[in-house]
């Protein structure tokens, strides 16, 4: 799986979570988001770590910059499975 | 969860979406969809999406705790407003509460919260010595600790009106120490255990204990566990547990509104026993130790009467002829339950709606305060739509689970329970000699109409044998003759020249109630004799008597016949049909007390109007 197979994964969860969900891209982050509150967030990562049957180790989520790196993540933990 | 439909109700402005709002929000078990409905109602609310008038009440909301508070009162705000309630809301700052309730001049004051919400952090509740050290050392610092924060309470209590609600604490859900957790009450397993048993005993009455260690033993404490959550953002547990707990807190805040149910209206056949008592006889219901089925209807009995003793009154609302509802209750050895714990015991054939506002009037009850249990989604509903106070169970389809289910409907949590309670089902038998009779009737065209029946009537054939022998030798109530048929002389009648036998089976939007009704007639020259004519009490008042007819009239006029001749034979439980002929129009001939002679003139009858459709008729 790599990074825009993630994506293209995380856009259906986004989909569904979001009213008015971005198109994303790699570059792309919360902050270019009005929607994307710290709420939405918690509830995507709850998301995330069930659609993709992964856990996340403590702090690394917070350390990923954009959606890219945030894929680059998923797809490393998903991988070690 | 799909929570597509709603989104395009907000897209869409539509104000279908507060409705479904709440029902999704009422369902979802899941902290993502719980938070997605939460974003949902606030985007709607900044749409200006007009909410549907209704009553709503405003709560002053202070949540404190050693936890970021964060998204823990989200949820909660968001559980409440759905449930009618707006918040504002003061937020503490992470493990700020000693601050702030001690500040008599803070924000928290100055806020005036009506309810406040204290989640003491669980990592500050540990003894802080060794393991070893006596248990009078470690007893006295952990009724230290919980006498800190009942002191807490004490002091928000005197600078504000408010009710608090305290959080206790879970348990460590990791084997550290092994066994020796429970041989030491300096572990911290013993030690937040003894320290939420003295929470529990010693906190003032304006406190509510939110019951952390409880929620966490019923969903799994592991699971409630979340190192990464407090490490990263200090959570107080995991987000699937944060849902429990904030619907925890939302219930005992709606508790603090709305008084508890104060009675119990239950049916009786495959309610409270297993069978109908009536068919079954004394002797052939389920009761008691004798068998699984028996034992499990006696455990729910057994819950029953407890409740009586902590002051909830019970009635009975059954669908049965008066003596024989009785007779388990005054002979039954194994019946738990006894007249006298009853203050109302309505057993007879009207609705269940009826009786059930009868009840209320007599006893000077508010029908709100109702809870209505029953194993038939039929008279669930009757109830709902004639009684629509009432709060109703429909019981699941194991009686093992009946217990279970009553258990866990909250519906007669008390504040607390006094000795006073304990009388009171004495004290309402005594007002209820007082009060006299209240009727009203409903419209029960209308709930007919509503369960959309469909019957189907045909001649006997093979496939039903057992369950038509089974039927006529087991009916007693709605049966005219009582005429008993073994499997071979129903199978004689299948295609037989002499007879009219038809086998009714009867269906409604709620499913089907099978093979319920049964009539042999007989054949000779321009007559129809009714041999047999039997029904399930079941289904009674539904019209299935009045269908029936309507299609022996078609039958008997399609053989040649001009009139059809009704025998009603007396027997110790068939009472209820004693007039059955004359009530469906027939002419009497003549009547004994053992029997009744009638006759149909075939030319004269006008097929009797119902709200049963017949289906493929052959």
């Amino acid at each position: 799986m790599n990074q825009a197979d993630v994506i293209q994964r995380l856009q259906k969860i986004f989909d569904d979570i979001f009213l008015d969900a971005p198109t994303l891209t790699p570059e792309l982050t919360a902050k270019d988001v009005p929607e994307w509150t710290s709420l939405i967030h918690i509830s995507l990562l709850v998301a995330v770590e069930q659609e993709f049957q992964v856990r996340f180790r403590v702090g690394e989520v917070e350390a990923t910059r954009n959606v890219g790196e945030f894929a680059d993540l998923i797809a490393r933990r998903a991988s070690e499975k | 969860m799909d929570l597509s439909e709603i989104k395009q109700l907000l897209l869409g402005n539509e104000p279908a979406f507060w409705s479904q709002l709440r029902g999704l929000t009422g369902q979802a078990t899941a902290f993502e969809d719980l938070i997605v409905l939460s974003s949902m109602r606030k985007k709607a609310v900044a749409r200006g999406l007009a909410r549907p008038e209704g009553a709503r009440q405003t709560l002053r909301l202070a949540v404190l705790g050693g936890y970021s508070l964060y998204p823990l009162h989200e949820l909660l705000i968001h559980l409440l407003e759905t449930a009618g309630i707006s918040c504002e809301i003061f937020l503490g700052d992470y493990d700020n509460y000693v601050a702030e309730i001690m500040d008599a001049d803070g924000a928290l004051y100055r806020f005036q919260p009506q309810v406040v919400f204290l989640l003491p952090g669980a990592q500050r509740c540990r003894h802080s010595g060794a393991l070893t050290d006596p248990r009078e050392t470690v007893e006295a610092a952990a009724k230290a600790f919980a006498a800190q924060l009942t002191g807490f309470c004490n002091t928000l209590h005197e600078r504000t009106p408010a009710e608090v609600l305290l959080g206790n604490f879970m348990l460590p859900a990791r084997r550290d120490p092994g066994e020796f957790r429970s041989r030491t009450l300096a572990s911290d397993w013993s030690f937040r255990k003894f320290v939420n048993l003295e929470l529990g005993l010693t906190a003032p009455p304006f406190v509510r204990i939110c019951d952390l260690e409880f929620l966490a033993s019923r969903s799994g404490a592991l699971a409630a566990e979340d190192a990464r959550g407090w490490c990263e953002s200090k959570q107080p547990c995991s987000p699937a547990f944060l849902v429990d707990v904030c619907r925890e807190v939302a219930h005992l805040i709606l508790g603090l509104r709305t008084p508890p149910k104060k009675l119990l209206a239950l049916d009786l056949d495959n309610t409270l026993w297993g069978g109908v008592v009536a068919d079954d006889g004394l002797e052939g219901i389920e009761i008691g130790d004798t068998s699984p089925r028996g034992e499990a209807f006696k455990a729910f009995q057994r819950y029953i009467l407890s409740l009586k003793d902590r002051g909830v009154l019970l009635a009975v609302c059954s669908k049965n002829d008066h003596e024989k509802a009785v007779e388990p209750f005054e002979k039954h050895p194994e019946m738990v339950l006894k007249m006298k714990d009853f203050v109302s015991f309505k057993a007879n054939w009207e609705p269940k709606s009826d009786n059930l506002r009868r009840i209320a009037a007599e006893l000077g009850l508010g029908i709100d305060s109702f809870v209505f249990v029953d194993d038939n989604p039929a008279e669930i509903e009757i109830v709902r739509q004639f009684a629509p106070g009432v709060t109703t169970i429909l019981l699941g389809s194991d009686p093992s689970d009946y217990a279970g289910q009553l258990k866990d409907c909250r519906m007669f949590e008390p504040r607390s329970i006094t000795a006073e309670d304990a009388r009171r089902t004495g004290q309402y038998l005594e007002e209820m000699e007082r009060q006299s009779l209240l009727t009203s009737a409903t419209d029960m065209d209308a709930y007919l109409e509503s369960l959309a029946m469909e019957a189907v009537i045909r001649d006997f054939n093979p496939l039903d044998v057992p369950r038509l022998a089974q039927l006529i030798n087991k009916s007693n109530q709605f049966n005219l003759t009582t005429r008993r048929r073994t499997e071979a002389e129903v199978q004689a009648l299948i295609d037989h020249p002499g007879y009219v036998a038809l086998s009714v089976r009867l269906e409604d939007r709620f499913g089907d109630h099978g093979l319920i009704s049964i009539i042999i007639g007989c054949i000779s020259g321009e007559t129809l004799h009714v041999d047999t004519w039997l029904m399930s009490c079941r289904v009674l008042k539904r019209q299935v008597e009045e269908t029936v007819l309507n299609e022996l009239y078609c039958r008997a006029r399609a053989r040649g016949c001009t009139r059809i001749e009704g025998l009603y034979l007396a027997t110790k439980k068939n009472d209820m049909v004693r007039d059955f002929y004359p009530r469906m129009g027939f002419q009497t001939r003549a009547v004994t007390t053992e029997r009744g002679d009638y006759v149909l003139d075939l030319d004269a009858f006008q097929p009797i109007p119902t709200k049963i459709a017949i289906r493929d008729r052959k």
